[in-house]
């Protein structure tokens, strides 16, 4: 038993948000029939990208033992920036000028005005040594407040079918918001795994001071991690408003929330330097799966806050234990 | 020694100039300038509230006060910030929107203290007297008029089989969200042929509700109506049957009257809205503070604005708001 016990641990710690993964849906498909089906399966797929997208972002943040808590008015404001260059264009009565947008043209700007307000935040947490929950708590409420501004606090709606594509159609049998998320993972697992960038990442999170003294540029690698975080929410934000077919200006409100139980629950330390991005998908797909599961079994939305809540911190707990063990 | 000299003097200085103007400032506004009306609203994340606060200010300001609006970011403490700010720079009355119906009384009462009237706007606060009036926009009743109309509008079943429909609740800790509930439950409660298979909050958020009807979708693909505790939710659960290619089969009931809503009501996607009118509501606010600036004191302490049922039956009469 005690040798079986000490084989088998490794694969249990490397495996354990899988298995409660597992575990989950067991649970609900014993309790739900309509919840093994591809339809359902999309479903779930479809819903939890948007919180992908800003999740593998927060877990580059939170890597390098940051945080950032600016990702759902980020997410808002790149939104509707994209649905009203889209819809009403950038007119100049001075000038008399009046510059249109394409599709593209408006994506392009939504994760530019993300980016943006990304780059923002590294430079502010690097050039004024501020701890990184004030700086972006600063920017929520700033890019909450743009947001308000520009949509003059309504929503912006009819941005035509090939916009709104881009959350509601297919490609090949799978939702398109699927493979936009799908192909950010893949590209960040190999930035992380594959380039130095991504061992800088680690190396600033497991020990600042070590990674300085061994001639990392600690303030370039913080502000790339935070422009690359405030660029994947607008991408959620475009995926959000082009589902909707509408830029809501109270869109992502408590998203932040939604990506750090993804980032936690998926094993990644809040002190920085450990975790993966595969975890935080894996954390995210266990959030999905417990919002439809919850549903599907017509669970009071009292009950629902609850279990949510306890799960986190279940995760956590085993997570700790874990790490102990190690 | 001169470093020393300076951080100390400065700031007092500072302190007596502007205690000198605010001193000043503070005299002449009562005398000379016009009477002073606080717009402190719970939201302006939501157009609805942007039209009431915007209506209620500029109404102030056609009777010829000067108008100001604070938005308290639903957050009570915020309120109260308000409140405190409103009284002490002397502002003479205040319309009011409140973000809680227990955590805001406190604040009325404090601006009844300093002999300020308070004239609550759609929500209400819990205490009788506190406020000079509420004007209230009656959800129960208006969500009774929706359950006759969904009643009367899903047709019974040959089969002679139960009508399932689905309930999303707003936010499961607002006045509104129970109150628009019991007044549909009131009417489709006394329907057996009427079966709530599911009943899921989705806080008043579009996405929220698009997401929570695609898996009530996935569970129960055969029922016939959803009613929804506001309008943005009516538009994103729309959005989940359209995508399940059940826009003939589900009939969807919305309570609000938003502008996206009417119109979706005209193109036959929705089929009935409580059209709560926050221009009527602002205006009688500020009308009701133009009446206590000239000296009248009795006031109704609730005053219900009826809340008018916009369906497929009738939308003609609203065209002219989607223009």
């Amino acid at each position: 038993m005690q040798i079986s016990l000490q084989t088998y641990r490794p694969i249990i710690l490397k495996f354990q948000s899988l298995i409660a993964l597992l575990l989950l849906c067991i649970t609900i498909g014993v309790l739900s029939d309509k919840f093994f089906t591809v339809a359902n399966g999309w479903n779930v797929l479809r819903q939890i990208s948007v919180n992908i997208c800003i999740s593998v972002g927060m877990t580059l943040v939170v890597l390098t033992a940051g945080i950032d808590l600016s990702v759902g008015s980020v997410l808002a404001l790149s939104g509707a920036i994209a649905a009203g260059l889209l819809r009403n264009g950038i007119e100049l009565p001075a000038n008399n000028l009046y510059i249109g947008f394409t599709v593209f043209g408006a994506i392009v700007a939504g994760i530019l005005t993300g980016s943006l307000l990304g780059w923002f935040n590294g430079w502010a947490i690097t050039r004024f040594k501020l701890p990184p929950f004030v700086a972006t708590l600063a920017m929520l409420t700033i890019a909450r407040g743009l947001t308000m501004l520009w949509t003059e606090g309504f929503p912006i709606t009819g941005l035509g079918d090939s916009f709104t594509f881009l959350g509601t159609g297919w490609f090949l049998g799978i939702p398109l918001p699927v493979w936009i998320s799908g192909g950010i993972v893949l590209v960040t697992v190999l930035l992380m795994d594959q380039t130095r960038f991504g061992r800088y990442v680690y190396a600033i999170g497991g020990s600042e001071s070590a990674a300085r003294l061994s001639g990392v540029n600690i303030n370039r690698i913080k502000i790339g991690v935070y422009t690359l975080a405030g660029a994947l929410a607008a991408v959620g934000g475009l995926l959000v408003t082009s589902r909707l077919d509408s830029a809501q200006p109270n869109a992502g409100t408590s998203y932040e929330l939604d990506s750090i139980a993804a980032v936690v629950i998926g094993g990644t330390s809040l002190s920085g330097g450990r975790g993966s991005i595969l975890g935080t998908v894996q954390g995210a797909v266990i959030i999905g799966v417990l919002n439809n599961g919850l549903v599907l079994l017509n669970v009071s939305p009292f009950w629902q806050q609850v279990v949510k809540g306890i799960v986190i911190l279940l995760a956590v707990i085993i997570d700790k234990s874990s790490a102990k063990g190690e | 020694m001169n470093q020393a000299f300076f951080p100390k003097k400065i700031p007092l200085f500072a302190l007596i100039i502007t205690l000198l103007i605010f001193g000043g400032c503070q005299k002449t506004s009562s005398e000379n300038q016009p009477k002073q009306v606080a717009v402190i609203i719970s939201t302006l994340n939501n157009p609805w509230f942007v039209v009431l606060a915007e209506t209620a200010a500029a109404q102030a300001k056609s009777l010829g006060y000067e108008a100001k609006i604070f938005d308290s970011q639903n957050n009570t403490a915020l309120e109260t910030d308000h409140f405190e700010n409103a009284i002490v720079s002397g502002f003479d009355a205040i319309l009011f929107n409140p973000t809680d119906a227990d955590g805001s009384v406190v604040n009325v009462l404090k601006a009844k203290e300093a002999g300020i009237p308070v004239f609550c706007m759609d929500r209400e606060v819990n205490s009788s007297g506190a406020a000079t009036s509420q004007i209230l926009s009656d959800n129960y009743a208006g969500c009774v008029a929706i359950g006759k109309y969904f009643v009367q509008t899903i047709p019974k079943k040959p089969s002679g089989d139960a009508i399932k429909y689905v309930e999303i609740l707003g936010l499961v800790g607002d006045n509104n969200t129970w109150n628009r509930s019991k007044g549909f439950h009131s009417v489709v409660d006394s329907y057996p042929a009427f079966k709530m298979v599911a009943q899921q909050s989705a806080d008043f958020d579009r996405n929220k509700a698009l997401e929570v009807v695609e898996s009530i979708l996935q569970a129960h693909p055969d029922i016939d109506g959803i009613f929804c505790g506001n309008d943005a939710m009516a538009m994103g659960a729309y959005q989940a049957v359209m995508a399940a290619g059940k826009t003939r089969e589900i009939k969807v009931y919305g309570f609000d009257g938003a502008l996206d809503v009417i119109e979706s009501i005209s193109n036959g996607k929705i089929m009935a809205t409580g059209l709560q009118s926050p221009e009527t509501m602002a205006k009688t606010a500020a009308l009701y503070a133009d009446d206590y600036f000239k000296g009248k004191r009795d006031f109704p302490q609730k005053m219900p604005v009826a809340v008018e049922l916009v369906s497929q039956a009738n939308i003609k009469d609203y065209s002219a708001l989607i223009k």
